[in-house]
């Protein structure tokens, strides 16, 4: 048994054998940030390089991601409290009059598999609710999802939203009528067509801001 | 050559007396023209009224339709609970399949509501005015990307690892229910029918979950609708040819491909899909909507436009349209200067 079977496990979608070889793992006295960062966030790493090359799809990144958070369960209880609240905190939600989810989902999976503390405020997200949520969690980013061109005016009053309220925090968005001049139009920090892609571009937000 | 006329010799790969019009067209038509736009997405004599004055303005080569239907009227008349915001398409807000006592219910169900009338009246209401002279086309979805409507799209996608007999069997209870409501739409008007692949294109599922869920189905809708008479022409985002979905897709009675996006900011070149095609069936053009179109200046959207046109010139089989559904919030002045250059461009 090595970190490197539950890295395998996760990019082989097996949820029970990631289970078992964290399991393994913690019995073995292995440091629990080894198990997470090079066994679960690594693995998430190479799905998402895969998903972003056309190698896997969208039910390939959920399956793998659904395999990590199973591994992230049993790992909990023996992480510190600040291990993902150092690496920053991330906000995360579908903007208002749009439900649809999948996107932001495999995000906020990526994300919370990459180690960030994610706070999923869900679908339909009014403009209040994620500047108050950025305010009270101290939030570092928040990104901004939409599929419906309809909705992705609410994205532009969120970003103008967050400005006035004089948060430091960074503004991320993505989702499928979305574009990087779309993001540059209304003053967003960046923009992602992917989850892989969002995550490489928190990590990179997160790590200027510091 | 009448707008009629215009498509049917582009679908048949004849000759044009100049560029098919044919853009995503329908939302931004309502928002221009629509008392509201949810009304004239949904109710017959404001559709109506809408896509006329659109006609009156713009020169068009088919009035579309189908937003309404394929986001709203198909999920809820299969016990979906649907929102009809004023000014947005439908939404969502409750899926309706849980088990495979669902799918024995979905299969059950009578799918022309008061609101599947209303939509169907619109396009006889269409049918009537336009004399015959510009055809409707409607949006349509695969049984597939019904079933991610009813069950989940993050729920269908595992499924197909978890529960893959429920995606199959929910497939087979939705394909007669597709067919009969492509019959009535087909009865009441509409000529070009355009599968929207949304859940099923190769940017979402692999060319190998396609082959093993989506393809048979699919086949059986388009075949029966090509059979019924209207032309049947997938739209599909993500690289069709690389991924040699437009493989799978020409074993189908289809008559034209609508390439989509590849990315937000990029679209498939139309010239590696007429490699591919030949002249077997036509192909439609891809202007990005979520680029100048949506965010740019008209001069902007004149260049991009006159660019697209310029790569597909004595291409045979050639209709202009848009990668996808144009947004409504599409600057006006945007419209009207891909209109007006696809209208005055000369072939030679």
């Amino acid at each position: 048994m090595a970190i490197t079977d539950i890295l395998n496990a996760v990019v082989s979608l097996k949820k029970e054998d990631v289970v078992e070889n964290v399991i393994a793992e913690i019995n073995k006295g292995t440091q629990v940030d080894d198990i997470l960062n090079k066994g679960l966030i690594e693995a998430m790493d190479v799905v998402g390089a895969r998903f972003s090359s056309g190698e896997v799809f969208v039910p390939e990144m959920l399956m793998a991601a659904k395999a990590m958070q199973a591994g992230l369960e049993v790992l909990k209880p023996y992480l510190s409290s600040d291990t993902a609240a150092q690496k920053g905190t991330v906000i995360i939600g579908t903007v208002k009059g749009d439900l649809h989810d999948i996107g932001k989902n495999l995000v906020a999976m990526m994300v919370e598999g990459a180690g960030f503390n994610i706070i999923d405020l869900g679908v339909d997200v009014d403009t209040d609710k994620f500047v108050t949520e950025a305010q009270i969690h101290n939030a570092d980013v928040v990104c901004l999802s939409a599929l419906l061109t309809t909705t992705m005016p609410a994205m532009a009053r969120t970003v103008e939203a967050i400005k006035e309220a004089g948060l430091k925090v960074k503004t991320i968005i993505g989702g499928a009528p979305v574009t990087d001049a779309y993001a540059r139009q209304i003053g967003a920090d960046g923009f992602s067509d992917n989850a892989p892609g969002a995550v490489a571009l928190i990590r990179k937000l997160v790590a200027v801001a510091a | 050559m009448n707008a009629k006329e215009r498509m049917e010799a582009a679908i048949n790969l004849k000759p044009v007396d100049k560029v098919p019009n044919a853009p995503f067209n329908e939302a931004p038509v309502c928002k221009y023209y629509g008392s509201t736009f949810r009304a004239s997405l949904l109710e017959g004599p404001e559709m109506l009224k809408a896509h006329m004055k659109g006609l009156e303005e713009f020169k068009f080569d088919w009035v579309m339709l189908g937003m309404g239907l394929i986001g709203g009227i198909i999920p809820e008349a299969l016990d979906c609970r649907v929102n009809y915001p004023e000014d947005v398409f439908p939404i969502i807000e409750k899926t309706c399949v849980f088990s495979m006592e669902d799918v024995d219910r979905v299969a059950g169900k009578d799918v022309f509501t008061k609101r599947m009338d209303s939509f169907l009246e619109g396009i006889s209401l269409l049918k009537k005015e336009l004399k015959d002279e510009v055809p409707i086309a409607c949006e349509y979805i695969s049984p597939f990307t019904i079933a991610t409507r009813l069950r989940g799209t993050n729920e269908i996608m595992m499924d197909m690892y978890e529960n893959p007999e429920l995606v199959h069997a929910l497939q087979e209870a939705i394909v007669p229910l597709d067919i009969a409501i492509g019959k009535a739409l087909i009865e009441a008007g509409v000529e070009y029918i355009f599968y929207g692949a949304d859940m099923e294109c190769p940017v979402l599922l692999s060319p190998d979950h396609y082959k093993i869920f989506v393809h048979e189905p699919t086949t059986k809708v388009c075949n029966e609708l090509a059979r019924l008479g209207s032309k049947v022409l997938p739209h599909m985002c993500g690289d069709i040819v690389k991924t040699g979905i437009v493989d799978m897709l020409l074993e189908m009675d289809i008559h034209g491909i609508m390439p989509g996006n590849l990315t937000q900011e990029k679209v498939l070149d139309i010239r590696e899909l007429k490699k591919k095609v030949n002249d077997r069936i036509c192909i439609f053009d891809n202007i990005n909507p979520n680029g100048p179109l949506l965010i740019g200046k008209p001069e902007e959207v004149t260049k991009e436009t006159l660019e697209h046109l310029e790569k597909a010139k004595k291409m045979s089989g050639y209709i202009f349209s848009t990668a996808g559904t144009s947004s409504p919030f599409t600057p006006k002045e945007n419209y009207l200067a891909m209109d007006k250059e696809v209208a005055n461009f000369q072939w030679s």
